[in-house]
């Protein structure tokens, strides 16, 4: 009898000292991180390149503060469109595929797919229209496609998706959507890699 | 005559034996050819004297006697710094700026990958063989990029040498690079503490206190390390000129190698060249002491996991899916 209070006595000791090494190995320095809430003011950093790429303050909040991203007019070749597109329809013989014809449209092919005035507005060409019908600056182009692509969308403005410009210090510059993916055809297209592997030694 | 030789020759033998025979000038002589003899076979090809300017000469034989990085004081960081810059103006004809910035405060880098995103083009590879002057003769590269087979997750498995249209149907691709364990293996195996881990967390190597022993290469479970067999032959043109003591400075040919998070530009306060260079954003890189950060964010609200987590190395890289 005795014999077996001894054993199940070792039997508890061992395994409250299992239970012990098992808590101890779970406290790692990941739950340092997680432990770490102190502000850190990222700011302060001094930076070797500043981003000299232009960009416009967000319309979001990136926990809780300000950010900014890439602006896009400068980049559109036409912009302004109301130059054209003016109150009048325009009239020009052939004017769709002299102008816009590089456009290959391949956005939303899975389903029926978009057609122009889907994202712009119908009147005021200088501008993008969402769906329930406010009009969007085209450096704004994230709230137009986040109404269909929220997922992507809350993953940037966390971080998660896309990327910020050239720094992780200073003030938060982020990549906008349409700094990477052409809003007619956003899918990347197929190619070959930029460089190759050989095997290691 | 010939007596006469050897006669002189005997003469000599005693003249060393008897006016060297101080012990002290003995060791003192021998020890400083040993030196010359070691610095002669880690620096592989020292050109011969004649070729080689006396300022040349003396550049290189006190870089043989500097210490060990992190012993140095900043005067003497500044020295060797000034030294090798030097160096590479006379030798190679470069005007290179080495830095021996130290770690920022309350910084500790984290790292996280997009198995998502990512569709194998590679850019994130040519980006940092061009920012790290890796040796473009033997094909050097501190990332690789595995196309993998849906349901496996070990890079062992996958395919490190495609070269075709990406991205495949059906194929994930998954990046590796030195992880920057917490708790790295590689250090404890240096046999001359050539290798530590700085205070914000970058496992960097000292260039010339490695012996090139390859320990530390056996010991990584990632196949992090890279050894270089030679000189690392970059066109002049394309050397990046910006340089860190512990990262892409041109190093000295049988050393070891690896990924340092760029630290000459992220002690800085940039994103490392495969982060810039990444066309499809697959790269999250950032603090992980602020609770702000990108970083941070993606460890909260992803799902994240890290390779061979049960080795207990704690890497700072992450894998994440959307």
């Amino acid at each position: 009898m005795t014999k077996l209070y001894t054993i199940c006595f070792l039997l508890l000791i061992m395994a409250f000292g299992f239970l012990t090494d098992a808590a101890a190995s779970e406290s790692s320095f990941v739950d340092e991180i997680k432990n770490t809430n102190e502000r850190f003011d990222t700011r302060a950093v001094p930076l070797a390149r500043q981003v000299t790429e232009e960009s416009v303050l967000a319309m979001e909040e990136y926990q809780g503060g300000s950010f900014r991203v890439l602006a896009r007019k400068k980049s559109i070749e036409r912009y302004r469109c109301s130059r054209c597109h003016t109150g009048k329809p325009v009239t020009a013989a052939q004017g769709l595929e002299l102008t816009h014809g590089n456009i290959a449209l391949a956005h939303g092919t899975e389903g029926p797919g978009l057609t122009c005035i889907d994202c712009h507005h119908a009147q005021e060409r200088d501008y993008l229209e969402d769906k329930k019908g406010r009009k969007i600056d085209f450096d704004h182009s994230y709230q137009l496609c986040g109404q269909c692509h929220f997922r992507q969308k809350r993953d940037w403005l966390g971080g998660a998706h896309g990327k910020r410009v050239s720094n992780w210090a200073g003030e938060r510059v982020v990549y906008n959507c349409t700094s990477c993916h052409n809003p007619h055809s956003p899918r990347f297209a197929k190619r070959f890699p930029a460089t190759y592997s050989v095997p290691l030694d | 005559m010939s007596s006469e030789k050897s006669d002189s020759k005997k003469k000599g033998c005693a003249s060393f034996l008897d006016e060297k025979s101080s012990r002290r000038a003995f060791l003192k002589g021998l020890s400083i050819a040993a030196a010359a003899g070691s610095a002669a076979l880690t620096t592989g090809c020292i050109p011969p004297a004649a070729a080689m300017g006396s300022e040349e000469l003396q550049l290189r034989w006190q870089e043989f006697f500097k210490k060990n990085y992190r012993l140095m004081t900043q005067e003497e960081k500044d020295a060797t710094v000034a030294r090798l810059e030097r160096l590479a103006k006379l030798h190679n004809n470069l005007d290179v700026q080495v830095s021996s910035e130290p770690p920022l405060e309350n910084v500790l880098y984290g790292y996280a990958f997009n198995i998502t995103r990512c569709e194998g083009f590679m850019e994130c590879v040519a980006a940092c063989v061009k920012e790290n002057n890796l040796d473009r003769k033997t094909h050097t590269q501190y990332i690789r990029i595995f196309e993998m087979e849906p349901g496996q997750l070990d890079p062992g498995t996958g395919d490190g040498q495609y070269f075709h249209e990406v991205p495949v149907e059906n194929k994930f691709y998954m990046g590796t690079q030195c992880f920057h364990c917490e708790n790295a293996p590689c250090t404890k195996a240096c046999p001359t503490r050539a290798t530590w881990r700085e205070p914000d967390g970058i496992v960097v190597v000292d260039y010339d206190w490695c012996i090139g022993c390859r320990y530390c290469q056996a010991a990584c479970p990632y196949y992090g390390r890279r050894f270089n067999w030679g000189q690392a032959e970059v066109p002049p043109e394309e050397v990046t000129t910006r340089q860190h003591y512990l990262g892409n400075r041109l190093r000295p040919k049988g050393k070891m190698e690896k990924c340092t998070f760029c630290i000459q530009r992220t002690r800085k306060g940039r994103l490392p060249a495969c982060v810039e260079a990444c066309p499809t954003g697959a790269r999250v890189f950032g603090n992980l002491l602020d609770p702000e950060s990108e970083i941070r964010w993606v460890l909260k609200n992803k799902k994240v996991f890290r390779w061979k987590e049960e080795l207990g190395t704690d890497p700072k890289f992450w894998y994440f899916i959307d």
